[in-house]
């Protein structure tokens, strides 16, 4: 019962990740001012007096002390000792209750997104107003200095205008463009070498990968070890409202459920063009993709297996090489291991003249994962500081790439990655020197897992991304053949730049309001939840008809009950948001 | 039973043999199979194909469950609060199941059914939290004690043990002036170790493999149990989803070199029943063999 | 004090007598008191939390601050045609599972009772512990196991059936809605059998090994001892059993039902427990969730009290 709780949470926790990285971009401005003078940070240089903190991570996936190097630093420079509560791995929704009811939030508090459990802190009073006293001028000079919008936002949206409780994820300072790192978060990606074999056909829209897949599957009709081939191979276990893998080709056309700034529900909606539609309507990409899967089955290029496996078999079969299409690019590295790529096999994005990729632009408003801190923090100026180091580049370089000196340093301007580096970010089980904390690179790393500035902004002692993955030191250190040739076929170095020459991107503009983000109340979440798990049942059912009448009935039959159930109501409420969401986007 | 055994007997006992043969074979293969799945080697496990034989036969995933930090402290928690839990447990239930047979008791029938329907309440987990936070029992061991030492389903079957036994028994004693403690603890107690030994077996397994209470009401790491430390390292492992996802779109962590959740998994489960296995044996021997009353009585 | 020097004194009139009484049953009412002391604070008491089923509760927040909303969350489970025939489906799933569990639950009793008639007592012991093996494996396990067997491209019974030239291509056995109940309840059955009958097993033990002497010396056959002294003997512990999972009718919880469910077989696999799991809201709607469990409680121990009278008119004796 337990185990189910948490792994709904697990679930609810991939979904909030899937289709709740939401805002972009939108005005650049505020040009980072650099410098590693972490406003107070590293004052009085001596060690600091030991601070006990409990760390509530509503995206941690550990419990316990955080050790390792990261907590190295944390307890060198700031004298914290963190200790995580993490309600996703543990206990979800129910342990994050009592723990409202208790009074006491912790020291830092670390929300999932910016609904109803971050409201409803704010109003008990368990947060703390970052404007009191001037903390936030004293403690938070290079948060002011980079993402001052991002801090507005909070001030608008949950503050009345007056105060600040906390600051969201993922801003940046950078012009609009988008914010994805090499691969972009949903793709076409299929096996890259069969592709070349069969003369790398040109792919219109998202039908014409079926005769390919099903070239490709004589071509290989048989895996590693043995076992049949598949185009898709399906799982159920991350589905929420609706088939979570009947949305991806709705996102390669720029749709995506949710407009990035309220709640999303059963509505797929644009980000280059102010458009929407049901995702029950005629003409829906989500009915277009079942379709497609339906179609797939029937010509035997579906994993039988897709209705009843779970991720983990996914994965597996992956590995295996028993499947030749995936939907996204970090999919792809379960296959894509040494030794399948030195044979010149592996996955790489292939793609369709029709794509729109749906990109989540850079925003310097600041995503809906909140950074907080409890108002029974007996030391909140301690915590701002660190939040704060946070905000520089020394602190982004540090949480996203390990520490200076270890796994990467600077070279000519650049930062290039150590021998050390380039084995300990690839392999997690590398274990670190006694003196930058010890034990395992994995388990040392940043465990709070929320993020400030957006990994691919630039850093500007070096002009590159923060991201050691998109150094261009990296990206030219040896590729392996199969990314080798996707380069030499497509004269582009990424996908993410692949896409952005052809124009193929749907970028998402950020909108500032000071209206907070709508959530829908009790009962329609409620209903909500019905209408899903009627659309959940019937989509894979139609993806597994016996032929088109049963498919059709089936269909009809979805339709019909969701909007007994109020699919309507949903859908209205949805539009209602969407319409405003727009006219604040065109001005 | 030492008699010569007629034909009807010989197929009665060749036919129940094998039946039972049968279902202890159901049984014991799919423990058996995932057994040697935690041995094999990871690779072909997960790939499935570790069928009937290990292969590569390795115990590094023993290994790792071993070297998670505090696993000694959080296994001797464990077995603090089942060794404390299971004898209160069973003492609470032996003691107040024979009073409940008790007709003369005041309100028996009320009390009683007080007990009993609260199998079915279910406040709620918030309620819940605030009882204990209010009985200063958050970091606190008793918490892992108190709660059990009334059980109602086990006192129930005391008490139904109890009035099986023959009336006459407690009768006589009362006659002869003996309390009620004196008639429990010589002439209940001795009769009822059948019963307590499944309580005890119960109850030891339910304290054993509890963590929900951990979860919610311990944050001092010396409280922790096994089977939280456990659980948390798992759901580590199952998270896997949300860890690649999280990490800048999956680059630079490798699905391919990640463990499975269901190898961890199974390794767990395996590690969590040895002990259990292990004392089992202990408890059997009180109900494979049948009571003599007339030995207590004599 | 005073009462018991008169008790001591032992003087065998009426009055005496009944003043022993008085005396013995306030005694084992006191006797008992700490623990329903117990009980009250640790199952009582937070029953309160039972009033958040009438209000929009976010924990964290006062009540004060709250919006009363009377019965809305019990409506709210029959709001509407189409949600009525879900949960008339629902109903339909949670009556025929907890009735194939009843059925099912004699079989424990005749395990029992077979395996305690075997005479090696290594095997007995053997075949126990053994067969209480599947107990301690999680329903998820279960279900990669199952999935193990079952799954279209390694399956084991796909490959048999394929070498042996009875199918062509593998069936996904799994995603498939025919004999979903009984196929659950074998499940069950396999998972919990060697479990439940430990307490059967005790209840043997139990019975007065002189009565077994003594229908040997009668001339009593094996399945007439089985029959007269035996099963007698399990009787009242089985009564117990049934009568409470009676009570339980409508819990069947999720866990199993939740692995095992797909697309395909969910029309029958929903349970009460797993359709209020599966709408989505027992994580965070706490008001509908104790409104839920709050009716279950009165379900259960309505059910409770109606088989014990069925037990007192039928058998002349109530259980509880």
């Amino acid at each position: 019962m337990t185990i189910l709780l948490k792994k709904a949470t697990i679930i609810a926790a991939a979904s909030v990740m899937l289709f709740g990285s939401a805002a972009c971009s939108n005005g650049g401005s505020a040009g980072n001012t650099g410098g590693n003078n972490a406003a107070g940070a590293d004052n009085a240089s001596g060690k600091k007096e030991l601070y006990k903190i409990e760390v509530l991570s509503q995206l941690a996936n550990f419990a316990g002390e955080q050790g390792g190097w990261y907590g190295k630093i944390l307890k060198d420079k700031f004298g914290l000792e963190a200790n995580i509560t993490a309600p996703n791995l543990a206990g979800g929704a129910a342990k994050f209750a009592t723990l409202m009811a208790s009074g006491d939030l912790g020291d830092l508090v670390i929300f999932g997104n910016d609904g109803q459990e971050y409201r409803d802190a704010i109003k008990a009073g368990l947060l703390l107003d970052w404007t009191k006293d001037g903390l936030l001028e004293k403690y938070g000079k290079d948060i002011l200095a980079n993402v001052p919008e991002a801090l507005e936002k909070n001030k608008k949206n949950f503050g009345e205008g007056k105060a600040i409780y906390g600051i969201g994820h993922d801003a940046s300072n950078m012009p609009p463009g988008p914010s994805e790192g090499n691969t972009m978060t949903y793709q076409l990606d299929m096996r890259w070498d069969l592709y070349q074999k069969l003369g790398s056909p040109k792919l219109t829209k998202m039908e014409d990968i079926l005769p390919l897949l099903q070239k490709m599957k004589e071509l290989e009709p048989k895996s590693d070890s043995g076992r049949p081939t598949y185009g898709f191979s399906m799982w159920a276990d991350w589905d929420g409202n609706y088939m979570t893998l009947a949305k991806q080709f709705a996102t390669m056309h720029g749709y995506d459920i949710g407009d990035g700034f309220n709640q999303g529900s059963l509505l797929e909606i644009a980000a280059h063009e102010d458009k929407y539609q049901g995702i029950l309507d005629e003409n829906s990409y989500y009915l277009r993709t079942l379709k497609l899967y339906y179609d797939a089955n029937q010509l035997g290029l579906m994993d039988p297996d897709s209705l009843t496996q779970k991720f983990d078999d996914v994965v597996n079969k992956f590995k295996d090489g028993q499947v030749l299409f995936s939907w996204f690019p970090w999919l792809d590295s379960s296959y894509n291991t040494p030794a399948h790529t030195d044979a010149g096999k592996g996955f790489q994005m292939v793609g369709f003249e029709e794509q729109k990729i749906y990109s989540y632009g850079f925003s310097p408003l600041g995503s809906n994962r909140i950074w907080a801190i409890g108002a029974k923090a007996k030391h909140p100026e301690r915590i701002l500081e660190y939040i704060n180091w946070l905000y520089t580049p020394e602190g982004m370089m540090a949480t996203t790439n390990g520490p200076e000196g270890l796994t990467w340093e600077m070279k000519d301007g650049k930062a290039v990655l150590t021998d050390f580096g380039k084995q300990a970010l690839k392999d997690n089980s590398v274990q670190v020197p006694d003196e930058f904390g010890g034990g395992t690179y994995k388990d040392g790393g940043p465990k709070f897992n929320n993020s400030t500035l957006k990994t691919s902004s630039i850093n500007p002692n070096t002009n590159e991304p923060y991201d050691w993955n998109m150094w261009t030191s990296v990206l030219q250190d040896n590729p392996n053949p199969v990314d080798k040739s996707w380069r030499e076929a497509t004269g582009a170095l990424t996908p993410k730049d692949l896409l952005v020459k052809n124009n193929q991107i749907a970028l998402n503009n950020p909108i500032s309001t000071t209206e907070a983000p709508a959530v829908m109340d009790s009962m329609l979440s409620q209903k909500l939840s019905q209408v899903g798990a009627i659309i959940k049942e019937q989509s894979w059912k139609m993806v597994f008809a016996k032929n088109e009448a049963e498919y059709n009935k089936l269909k009809d039959e979805m339709i019909q009950k969701a909007k007994g159930l109020g699919y309507d109501e949903i859908i209205d409420w949805q539009v209602e948001q969407t319409e405003k969401v727009f006219a604040l986007r065109n001005k | 039973m030492h008699k010569k055994l007629s034909a009807g007997d010989k197929a009665f006992h060749a036919v129940n043999y094998f039946v039972f043969a049968v279902i202890a074979l159901l049984c014991i293969f799919p423990f058996y199979y995932l057994f040697i799945n935690t041995i094999s080697n990871n690779d072909l496990s997960s790939r499935g194909l570790i069928h009937f034989f290990p292969q590569e036969i390795h115990f590094s995933n023993y290994g790792q469950v071993l070297h998670i930090p505090g696993f000694a402290h959080a296994g001797l928690v464990s077995l603090g609060r089942t060794v404390i839990g299971t004898v209160l447990t069973v003492g609470g239930a032996a003691f107040l199941g024979f009073l409940f047979t008790k007709q003369e008791m005041w309100g028996r029938k009320f009390w009683y059914r007080f007990i009993i329907v609260t199998m079915y309440f279910n406040a709620g987990i918030i309620p819940w939290y605030i009882t204990m936070l209010n009985l200063k029992l958050t970091n606190n061991f008793l918490a892992y004690i108190l709660p059990a030492i009334v059980s109602p389903f086990f006192v129930i079957l005391v008490k139904t043990f109890v009035e099986s036994l023959p009336a006459a028994l407690q009768e006589s004693a009362q006659i002869d002036g003996a309390g009620y403690w004196t008639i429990f603890t010589r002439i209940v107690f001795p009769l009822i170790t059948p019963i307590l030994a499944t309580i005890a077996i119960f109850s030891a397994v339910g304290q054993w493999n509890s963590f929900t209470d951990t979860l919610f009401l311990m944050t001092d790491q010396n409280l922790y149990t096994l089977q939280f430390v456990l659980y948390k390292y798992m759901n580590e492992a199952s998270s896997l989803a949300a860890i690649v996802r999280n990490s800048s779109g999956g680059q630079g962590l490798d699905l391919a070199n990640l463990q499975t959740p269901t190898s961890i998994r199974t390794t767990v489960s395996m590690i969590v029943v040895f002990p259990i296995l292990l004392v089992y044996p202990y408890f059997q021997r009180f109900f494979v063999k049948g009571i003599m009353i007339g030995a207590v009585k004599g | 004090m005073q009462n018991s020097i008169q008790a001591q004194a032992n003087v065998k009139t009426m009055s005496d007598k009944k003043l022993f009484h008085i005396k013995s049953k306030h005694t084992l009412f006191l006797m008992a008191l700490p623990f329903l002391v117990l009980v009250f604070i640790f199952s009582y008491m937070p029953l309160y939390g039972w009033i958040y089923a009438f209000y929009n509760f976010r924990p964290g927040i006062p009540l004060s601050e709250t919006d009363f909303v009377g019965l809305q969350w019990f409506k709210s489970i029959f709001s509407n045609p189409t949600q009525t025939g879900e949960v008339l489906r629902v109903m339909r799933n949670t009556v025929a599972m907890s009735s194939l569990n009843i059925a099912a639950s004699v079989l424990p009793v005749i395990f029992a009772i077979f395996l305690s008639e075997m005479r090696s007592a290594r095997f007995k012991k053997t075949v126990q512990i053994l067969t209480t093996l599947p107990n301690f494996i999680s329903w998820v396990l279960v279900y990669s196991f199952a999935f193990m067997l079952f799954s279209v491209d390694n399956g084991l019974v796909n490959q048999i059936l394929i070498n042996l030239g009875i199918i062509d291509a593998g069936v996904n056995f799994l995603a498939s809605d025919s004999y979903t109940w009984l196929k659950m309840a074998l499940w069950d059955l396999w998972k919990g059998l060697g479990w439940g009958a430990i307490l059967y097993m005790a209840a043997i033990a139990g019975i007065d090994q002189e009565l077994y002497e003594a229908a040997k010396v009668d001339g009593a056959s094996r399945f007439r001892s089985i029959w007269h002294i035996t099963v007698p003997g399990i009787m009242p512990t089985y009564f117990v059993l049934l009568l409470l999972t009676i009570a339980n009718f409508i819990n069947n919880g999720l866990e199993q039902y939740f692995v095992f469910q797909n697309a395909i077989n969910k029309d029958q696999i929903e349970v009460l427990d797993l359709y209020v799991y599966n709408v989505g809201l027992l994580g965070s709607n706490f008001s509908f969730a104790t409104a839920v469990s709050m009716l279950k409680s009165f379900i259960s121990i309505g059910l409770l009290f109606f088989a014990n009278s069925l037990s007192k008119i039928v058998r002349g004796e109530s259980i509880i």
